[in-house]
């Protein structure tokens, strides 16, 4: 497989993904802002949201947009909007579009094209709830197709070490937001934290109506069979790694691969109360570096060219455009 | 006609109802000038005319008691056909106003605006159909282009360019068989023929010592490419796709406007068009007996595989393309997926030690031939344009040496340049011994001094062309010109002769079309695709396009040009 087009098809799973998860943050935090207005100052409401969305860099101060919810859904001019994530995703489909199915090509574009138009803003104002439901359930459709309609070859893998990264991060973002606030968060903040990550229904089946910071940090962190939790998804980056350069498992034959065992190994050989006396913070920024160096490593190994080659061939400016382009992508 | 057809329905005695088909009083409210009344019987079958010959008395509200037996005729003013009482057929509406204003049509004669033989059931579906109908068809196939990203995109607005769809307009262009043998002899002809004069220039160069062709015009053409000399290319072919423009005077005769023999696009669109045309008529597609263009994909690939150096295994052909945001993206994208070859960006090859390989996620694939969309000047930084980012460095090596094939050849471009053309005929001649099937249009050449001064002196009347540019652009089109423009051009033709040729302004023939007003004649070509490998094949058909601005004749996709579907009979 062309190293482009495994590339695009990684960073097609991975927009889509990121879509996903900003509807379902902004969604929650939409309807949380609703309730708030007399205890809750929406500002600081907002701002891990905008902070976990990545629109704000952690030293500098970025002013609240006036709508945040706008602004994250949206607006164009914000490079990391569910639109533009749409785009951008849209965007490496149409450079693979032989590689994926029909349906797959017309489910995107349709949501492309619909959050362009006017009827997208409409449906913001009037509808809000049913425009969010519109781009999860597309998501959802269209990972559905990608696990049925294609081959589930070298860069299926590819698209769902994609998927998985960027879920990873997302549900690490997530549990952040709960860090932003001084104190124990509030049992409404837990509540809307595993909304967001649709867990609400799974943490009730395995904690009961336990819904404790701790328990709320264990059910994202470490739960084995939900299918958002941070492990599940190292899990399934592992497998789709060791798949895709034929490797068994427990050994390692590239740095993206000895970093993902690492990772995950560390996730397998920790529990809550560690986790805890680590600091939560702490170890999210941590396991985000680590996904971060994931990427970079798949990236340098499979989409560069290979190290052998760098010297015979002059395209120094190459290598070097690209690094670039997969940094800003990455952020 | 589904005059007899209905009327078989109807039962031959007549009088019975029509199942559904409107009463009389309908078809009054919707025409009443224009509607025919026949009564009668059957005389006989008349199997290779119309049907059914009937003793019929003809009544139009104009014309109460006209009688006469014979096939009761469509013409352009009838709008329904009523049998006893019971309308059975609704006329064209859609076409009542249709006027071909003197120039060559498609579709209706000058003479009395009877629809040729070939269009008779488009005229009667389509023409049967109200304006919204068609309109609603209309949005129908626009939509579905767009959903489909069957786009191309326009520069000039936003840093990206916009993405738009190719203009379609559903009325399809048919073309009989018979006319379709000449066009196919023709161009096979003609392919042969360029085929043997590239080969030639870049060998021996007869063609030049027998005084043929001049020197100059060989040597000086912007894509003679003097690297090509004593390079010999696989089985000798040069242009692997060609795509040459055909256009019709006024007496319907087809002339050869044009070879486009470098990257020649569109084909994807034929394909495309097609598919969109099966699902919005498919009876009326069924019942023409169209001929299929499916399998260009496999011809264009079967041609390019002929081609590999290494013909042990499969061979490795790829597409290659500037990038997603290449105006024709598209089409390569398309292209690839349809023949099941890898789409790559220059930046997705290296050349190493003279072979050329893609780079994946396996490592290094030798690639055996490329078909390339990008032109020569792109294609290797290292020899040509220093600043394309579009090309691999060292290709060339890579070509030169016989390790991978380009397709089309590097340097075929002095073949579909300007002033090349006009002596497309002479080299028909002087290869193959045989008269042109297809004719030129008429070219002056600016360095020829004669044809110079008839260009200068009657500018006015003169379509002038730049001998290296396409699209559309440097054109200067007489008859609508300004005084400035015309004093530009001449100024540019003293300057630089070898580089302008003029032609006399050939009306190309008209084609209805959907307009905002109504069903209007538009000017059309015709660009069929010729590929040359081991046979020589011509998918039935190719692109016509269609200048849907009113009186326009330039039909680039770029200046207000749509498209039609082709259909073959």
């Amino acid at each position: 497989m062309l190293s482009r087009v495994a590339d695009s098809l990684y960073w097609l799973g991975r927009y889509v993904e990121r879509a996903e998860n900003l509807a379902r943050i902004v969604e929650v935090t939409r309807r949380e802002d609703l309730e708030s207005f007399r205890h809750d100052p929406s500002d600081s409401l907002w701002k891990p949201v905008l902070f976990a969305t990545c629109v704000q860099e952690e030293d500098k101060e970025l002013e609240t947009p006036d709508d945040p919810a706008h602004f994250i859904t949206l607006d164009r001019k914000n490079p990391a909007s569910i639109a533009n994530c749409i785009a951008g995703a849209r965007e490496n489909a149409r450079v693979v579009r032989d590689q994926i199915s029909e349906e797959m090509w017309l489910e995107l574009n349709s949501i492309h094209l619909f959050l362009r138009s006017d009827a997208a803003e409409r449906s913001f104002h009037d509808d809000p709830d049913g425009l969010f439901r519109r781009i999860i359930r597309f998501s959802i459709i269209f990972q559905g197709l990608t696990q049925s309609t294609i081959l589930q070859d070298e860069g299926w893998h590819f698209s769902r070490l994609g998927k998985f990264i960027e879920r990873a991060d997302k549900t690490s973002r997530i549990l952040d937001t709960l860090t932003f606030r001084t104190g124990e968060p509030s049992a409404m903040a837990l509540l809307a934290v595993l909304r967001s990550c649709s867990g609400f229904t799974a943490f009730r089946s395995e904690y009961r109506d336990d819904n404790s910071f701790r328990n709320v940090a264990s059910f994202l962190f470490f739960s084995v069979n939900f299918p958002r939790s941070i492990r599940f998804c190292l899990r399934r980056i592992n497998e789709a790694l060791l798949e895709i350069s034929g490797t068994s498992d427990g050994f390692f034959t590239n740095e993206a691969e000895r970093l993902t065992g690492r990772t995950l190994a560390q996730i397998n050989f920790t529990d809550v109360d560690q986790l805890f006396k680590a600091g939560l913070h702490q170890s999210v920024d941590e396991l985000q570096q680590n996904l971060n160096d994931i990427g970079q490593c798949i990236f340098e190994n499979y989409v560069l060219l290979p190290s052998e080659l760098r010297d015979v061939v002059r395209t120094e400016g190459l290598q070097h455009s690209l690094l670039q382009q997969h940094r800003q992508k990455q952020q | 006609m589904r005059l007899g057809r209905d009327l078989e329905r109807v039962g031959l005695d007549g009088g019975a109802g029509v199942d559904g088909g409107p009463e009389t009083d309908d078809v009054r409210r919707h025409r009443d000038q224009a509607v025919v009344f026949i009564s009668g019987s059957v005389i006989e079958r008349d199997a290779d005319s119309h049907g059914l010959r009937l003793c019929c008395r003809i009544q139009t509200s104009a014309n109460k008691n006209q009688e006469r037996s014979g096939i009761p005729e469509w013409s352009a003013s009838v709008t329904a056909f009523v049998w006893h009482g019971v309308c059975i057929e609704f006329g064209h509406p859609m076409f009542t106003d249709y006027a071909t204003d003197g120039f060559f049509d498609e579709m209706f004669s000058a003479k009395g605006g009877q629809a040729f033989p070939h269009y008779a059931k488009i005229r009667d579906q389509i023409g049967s159909m109200s304006d919204e109908q068609l309109r609603e068809k209309q949005r129908h196939l626009d939509a579905s282009f767009l959903e489909q990203g069957v786009t191309f995109t326009v520069y000039g607005d936003g840093d990206h360019g916009t993405e738009r769809i190719f203009p379609f307009d559903p009325l399809p262009r048919v073309i009989p068989a018979d006319e379709w043998q000449v066009i196919e002899d023709g161009l096979t002809q003609r392919i042969i023929a360029l085929n043997l004069f590239l080969n030639d220039i870049y060998h021996e160069g007869k063609i030049i010592k027998d005084g043929i062709v001049p020197e100059e015009v060989v040597k000086t053409a912007a894509h003679y490419r003097p690297e090509m000399v004593g390079v010999d290319v696989p089985q000798n072919i040069y242009m692997h796709i060609c795509g040459s423009d055909l256009i019709r005077d006024d007496e319907g005769n087809y002339l050869v406007l044009e070879d486009n023999g470098r990257c020649p696009s569109g084909a994807s669109y034929v394909l495309e068009n097609r598919e969109a045309m099966k699902r919005a008529f498919p009876k009326l597609y069924q019942s023409l007996g169209v001929r299929p263009v499916g399998d260009y994909p496999a011809l264009l690939r079967k041609t390019l595989e002929f081609l590999s150096p290494r013909q042990a295994g499969m061979p490795v052909c790829v597409l290659l393309t500037p990038g997603l945001y290449n105006s024709a993206y598209f089409e390569h994208s398309f292209l690839a997926k349809q023949m099941g070859i890898e789409i790559v960006e220059g930046r997705d090859l290296v050349a190493v030690d003279g072979y050329v390989y893609m780079r994946t996620t396996r490592g290094l694939v030798q690639v055996d031939v490329i078909y390339r969309r990008i032109d020569d000047d792109f294609l290797d930084p290292t020899v040509f344009r220093k600043d394309s980012l579009l090309g691999v460095p060292g290709i060339m090596e890579a070509y030169l040496k016989g390790n991978v094939v380009l397709a089309n050849a590097l340097g075929t471009g002095v073949a579909d340049d300007k002033v090349t053309y006009a002596y497309v005929p002479d080299m028909i001649k002087y290869y193959l011994d045989q008269d042109p099937i297809l004719n030129n249009v008429p070219t002056f050449l600016g360095w020829r001094k004669k044809d110079r001064n008839h260009m200068l002196e009657n500018l006015e009347n003169l379509v002038v062309k730049a001998a290296n540019e396409s699209g559309g652009y440097g054109m200067l089109m007489g008859p609508s010109s300004t005084k400035a423009e015309r004093a530009e051009f001449a100024e540019k033709i003293r300057e630089n002769p070898r580089n302008y040729v003029a032609q006399p302004v050939v009306s190309l023939s008209r084609h209805p079309t959907i307009c905002p007003e109504g069903i209007e004649g538009r000017h059309v070509d015709l660009r069929p695709f010729v590929l040359c490998g081991e046979d020589i094949e011509i998918i039935p058909g190719g692109l016509t396009r269609v200048a849907l601005n009113k009186g326009s004749l330039v039909v680039n996709s770029s200046q207000g040009g749509g498209s039609k579907d082709t259909w073959v009979l």
